[in-house]
């Protein structure tokens, strides 16, 4: 019986809490704000101090990524991609390397192009691509929006590519904590000493012939497509960050599923107010219910349609 | 419903802030800042949509505007958090 009446004074207007909800006075709306400052400080507290526990990173593992970007491609009526350790582990080193230089870019600062960590890594390529994301908090997502993006999709389903690295690298990017997901995509010249044909990276409109000390005269892109070497049986070494190996909540999520959750007990409570306060013909100094659900109706579409995530 | 009908008009500015605050919230995905300027300015707006429309209806007071501005800031609060974990 105590339960039921302290649930008619929280949700429900009664003489015991002056004809408004308990939890619709000022006094409570603003302990319910104070409440999420403290989960939003805990939650950058808690994300510095466990990052294995907290992260953007949460579902992201690299052969989660290659999965699904073989899973359109074939959808598509191509071929899947093999993963190539090389590949990977340039991609690692792209994301490390915007960490490190604080960009977000196709191109660092310095002008070092994607290509470059191709090439570092040993792997000539006749055609290479990539494609960047940050900030997801789960791979089928990122791989969403490159495919509903045009040049991305484009890039994922290129016939050309026959190779797959991805690199997911953790850390404050210019002052934000985030995830990058580096996509490299790319075709060898299995050995063959000879030029490099293609490399696009999604963002930048134009193909790009790429400086290459390998390469003295760039082929076109109609170059014939060498014959693909079989890929060995033997997987290839993982490459993850230390970082994004396991981590269980997501900062985003949780923050969104929180906000899902008090607008959606507010504006409950608003709109049986609004009711029970028109049926009973009650009389009270206040704000007017109608604007508050308004108001708060529209912070709750909000909260459904943002989306963390970039993609470039 | 009376009362709606009768204030119409201040309904209607009442959605078009809505509107222009979601609006500016969706279209501006990308740019962290102006999310966090929108944000504040559909606060100031729905605050003064509130005191202007009591005050218009001839029952303004202090508690009603204290409830507006705690109602404006718990939304503030959540679109804020949302955009820094974006």
């Amino acid at each position: 019986m105590k339960l039921f009446h302290l649930l008619r004074h929280l949700f429900l207007p009664h003489e015991s809490n002056n004809q408004r909800a308990k939890i619709l006075h000022p006094g409570s709306l603003f302990l319910i704000v104070l409440g999420l400052v403290s989960f939003q400080f805990i939650l950058g507290l808690a994300n510095r101090s466990f990052p294995r526990v907290l992260g953007y990173a949460a579902n992201i593992s690299p052969e989660e990524v290659i999965r699904l970007t073989n899973q359109k491609r074939v959808e598509n009526g191509l071929t899947s991609l093999s993963e190539n350790s090389k590949l990977s582990q340039a991609a690692l080193a792209k994301g490390n390397d915007m960490l490190a230089k604080g960009y977000w870019a196709h191109f660092a600062p310095d002008g070092t192009s994607p290509w470059n960590f191709f090439l570092n890594f040993g792997y000539k390529y006749k055609y290479a691509g990539e494609n960047l994301a940050r900030d997801f908090s789960d791979p089928v997502s990122a791989v969403n929006a490159w495919m509903s993006s045009p040049t991305h999709r484009e890039n994922i389903l290129n016939p050309n590519y026959q190779e797959i690295g991805i690199g997911v690298v953790e850390g404050n990017l210019a002052g934000t904590d985030t995830t990058i997901i580096v996509q490299f995509l790319g075709t060898s010249l299995n050995g063959e000493t000879g030029s490099i044909s293609e490399a696009k990276a999604k963002g930048v409109a134009a193909t790009i012939e790429p400086k290459s000390s390998i390469a003295p005269k760039p082929t076109l892109a109609s170059t014939p497509i060498p014959t693909p070497v079989p890929i060995p049986t033997a997987a290839p070494p993982q490459v993850t960050t230390s970082e994004s190996a396991i981590a269980f909540v997501s900062p985003f999520s949780s923050t969104k599923g929180i906000s899902l959750l008090v607008t959606g007990i507010l504006l409950m409570v608003l709109s049986i107010d609004f009711i029970v306060v028109k049926h009973k013909r009650i009389v009270r100094v206040g704000g007017r219910t109608f604007a508050h659900i308004a108001y708060l109706g529209m912070i709750l579409a909000v909260i459904l349609i943002l989306k963390a995530g970039q993609i470039i | 419903m009376r009362h709606f009908l009768k204030h119409l008009s201040h309904y209607m500015v009442l959605f078009g802030i809505l509107l222009a605050g979601f609006a500016g919230l969706i279209l501006f995905s990308y740019d962290k800042a102006f999310q966090i300027a929108v944000a504040s300015a559909l606060v100031l707006s729905y605050v003064s949509w509130g005191v202007a429309h009591h005050h218009l209806d001839h029952d303004l007071r202090l508690e009603t505007v204290i409830e507006y501005l705690v109602v404006a800031i718990l939304g503030f609060v959540i679109i804020f958090s949302l955009v820094i974990r974006t």
